[in-house]
């Protein structure tokens, strides 16, 4: 069994780490490129998500590569996401590509047992013993936590950085040189010397950078290439970006989400504006939103995908919070038609615009 | 002492020659035509002729070409489009609190608060309402387009036409022509139905107050000058230099930089003469597959643009 992944963000780290650890063969996709939207927007129904086409770009690209096997989160339901993997197995199916999928749910939907057969599908492969097994899973959570860790310091401080650049060039090689190694302690070990280096970068304390925060959809967060790597521009510009959602947050928040004491935080600072889940992360966006008007924050980009049910529901809310508090939030919409150049004039629009507030209110007091 | 901005839009190139005082000595507005290197040249050309001697001590590019007119010519300034309005808006008037601004590809909206950009947006989904989707109706109905808001004036029934996307706004108002209604009837019916769209899509959920000035190319326009003015029922603002505003800000953006440096980066108006050449190659050393963009002057490379990691823009830099 060959398995392949759909990518996330930072999560191809994580699980080439556990499979190195179970010792099963991992075929990770090529990153995303625009070859994988190409392929995946050719298969796709043209109104699903924009997240939809890349993963299916993923999958097929992975297929080339000796892929036979998918593993995939699910969640049925929360938005169009839970309706994925049926899908996507439909798919498959039609264009007459083998590609077994293999669907990890929340015991809450599926019942015990039935996760247990589906995790047993997986471990079965590996030859390691169930006490290794364990260890190479507990490690990949300690490398996703890392590498989560490590980017969101040099995101933070990529505003306050004196060699202009260099947390963006730690980041990039981290990511680099951590794939060169196929023994997850090995990498453990990288990550922890990039976080060391990261806590050296010369820093200027009196800088007081443009803070922007990061809200919106997951996955077009999370992933540079759908969101046209907003997150490096932003550090090119010299802002400092904090994003709440990680994948270390999303496993943390689904693990506790039965006990209801997940991300209470989040919950309680959009209780004002939206009391209820609408799907999604669409109560967490507006929660994110109220607190980092309050953590000093000077703004907030929501971005989502094109037609993302959960986001436009905060959208018509944002604006609300945009007023009551004097905070600017700009939305931003990505599928695979968005033009780069109208995007980037726009989040350049949005710094200037928080840049020149600052000092007119500073030229008023 | 004088100032240069350059605007380089899908549409037009426009440069403005700014003095000491900030007002304008000269503009200069050229077609692109798809080239934008020899727009700007062409530019320079007309200014090298009748300002031979002067010294310029502070240059600002802007538009959706800024990057390749900031190589170009040496920019102290690159900005976006939606900041240089704002700023050529408000060197006019401080008391400006809404812009509308249409131009070749995009129209945008811009709220202004207390002298400062409080809000924005763009045209995200469709073209329709801009000033090529305009240029190809005049072309189409034989009528130049300076005279096309001209001839919205002149009729007093408005034909309804269905403005949302420019291909079905186009065969709508071929319908209404085979139909018999009269050419300045649909005119204005089509200034109706982009003011309407405009205000619908970009403007929707925004807060606008006067004073609004009108800015871009298809403010030239007068039926859609007066279709602004009937939907929002009070005065819309053309400004003087109307069509090179952002040209405006950009040089005054220029100029700010330089004084704070202390020094320009302008490289004078000679590069009328110099030849300039562009190639663009997919970078294969990674996945992303960037598609980098490598231009020349006078056989010596000067800029690259288009990649993601900084291998080739920095390379260029450190020569």
């Amino acid at each position: 069994m060959k398995i392949t992944a759909p990518h996330l963000g930072n999560v191809y780290i994580a699980a080439k780490a556990l499979f190195d650890g179970l010792g099963i063969e991992y075929i990770m996709p090529p990153m995303n490129n625009k070859e994988a939207l190409e392929i995946g927007s050719l298969y796709s129904p043209e109104e699903i998500c924009l997240p939809y086409k890349i993963m299916i770009g993923n999958y097929i690209q992975a297929i080339e590569k000796g892929a036979d096997t998918v593993i995939l989160p699910g969640s049925c339901g929360p938005c169009r996401f839970g309706k994925y993997a049926e899908m996507q197995m439909n798919l498959f199916n039609k264009i007459g590509k083998d590609l077994n999928f293999i669907v990890i749910d929340a015991p809450t939907d599926i019942g015990i047992k039935e996760l247990y057969s589906r995790v047993n599908q997986i471990s079965k492969n590996s030859r390691r013993r169930k006490i290794r097994q364990v260890g190479a899973l507990i490690r990949a959570v300690k490398v996703m936590n890392l590498i989560d860790e490590i980017e969101e310091k040099a995101h933070y401080l990529a505003g306050y950085e004196v060699i202009k650049g260099e947390c963006k060039r730690l980041l990039n090689s981290c990511k680099r040189d951590v794939l060169n190694t196929n023994n997850p302690r090995d990498m453990i070990g990288i990550l922890e010397e990039y976080k060391r280096k990261l806590d050296s970068v010369k820093i200027d304390k009196d800088k007081n950078p443009i803070k922007i925060a990061i809200i919106g959809e997951i996955y077009t967060i999370i992933e540079p290439f759908s969101n046209l790597y907003i997150e490096d521009k932003l550090m090119d510009y010299g802002v400092s970006t904090k994003r709440r959602l990680t994948p270390s947050w999303w496993v943390k928040d689904t693990l506790l989400k039965p006990t209801k004491l997940n991300s209470l935080e989040i919950k309680r600072s959009a209780s004002k504006y939206l009391s209820i889940g609408v799907g999604g992360h669409g109560r967490e966006c507006i929660g994110e939103a109220v607190l980092a008007q309050k953590e000093g924050f000077d703004g907030a980009i929501q971005i989502f995908p094109l037609g993302c049910m959960p986001e436009i529901v905060s959208k018509a809310i944002l604006p609300t919070i945009s007023k009551e508090k004097d905070f600017p939030i700009m939305s931003l919409v990505v599928d695979e038609m968005t033009g780069e150049a109208g995007f980037v004039t726009r989040v350049e629009a949005f710094i200037d615009l928080l840049e020149r507030r600052r000092k007119n209110v500073l030229s008023r007091s | 002492m004088y100032y240069l901005g350059v605007d380089v839009g899908s549409v037009s190139t426009n440069l403005v020659l700014l003095d000491k005082n900030n007002s304008v000595v000269e503009k200069i507005y050229i077609r692109t035509k798809g080239s934008p290197i020899k727009a700007v040249q062409e530019g320079f050309k007309i200014l090298r002729d009748k300002y031979d001697n002067i010294k310029v001590y502070g240059a600002g590019a802007t538009g959706s070409g800024r990057h390749i007119a900031a190589t170009l010519i040496g920019a102290d300034a690159v900005k976006n489009e939606i900041t240089s309005h704002a700023v050529a808006a408000l060197e006019i008037d401080r008391e400006v609190k809404t812009i509308i601004e249409i131009g070749g590809q995009d129209s945008k909206i811009i709220i202004l608060r207390n002298g400062v950009v409080s809000d924005f947006a763009m045209n995200t989904v469709c073209a329709a309402g801009t000033g090529s989707f305009l240029d190809r109706q005049a072309e189409r109905l034989d009528i130049p387009i300076e005279e096309f808001g001209d001839y919205a004036l002149n009729s007093n029934i408005a034909v309804r036409i269905a403005g949302r996307c420019a291909v079905f706004a186009e065969s709508d108002m071929i319908h209404k022509q085979q139909l018999g209604y009269n050419k300045a009837d649909i005119i204005k019916g089509l200034c109706d139905a982009l003011v309407r769209n405009y205000l619908n899509n970009v403007g929707k959920g925004k807060e606008i107050l006067p004073k609004v000035f009108f800015q871009g190319g298809v403010a030239a326009n007068k039926g859609i000058k007066t279709a602004f003015e009937r939907a929002l029922g009070f005065e819309v603002i053309v400004p003087k230099d109307y069509n090179v505003m952002g040209a405006i800000g950009a040089a005054i953006l220029g100029r700010e930089i330089a004084e704070k440096e202390g020094k320009t980066n302008f490289k004078g108006l000679d590069l009328a003469s110099s030849i300039f050449e562009s190639n663009s190659f997919e970078c294969t050393d990674c996945s992303n597959r960037c598609e980098v963009v490598k231009l020349h002057e006078n056989n010596r490379s000067i800029g690259c643009f288009g990649d993601r990691c900084g291998k080739w823009s920095n390379r260029v830099k450190a020569i």
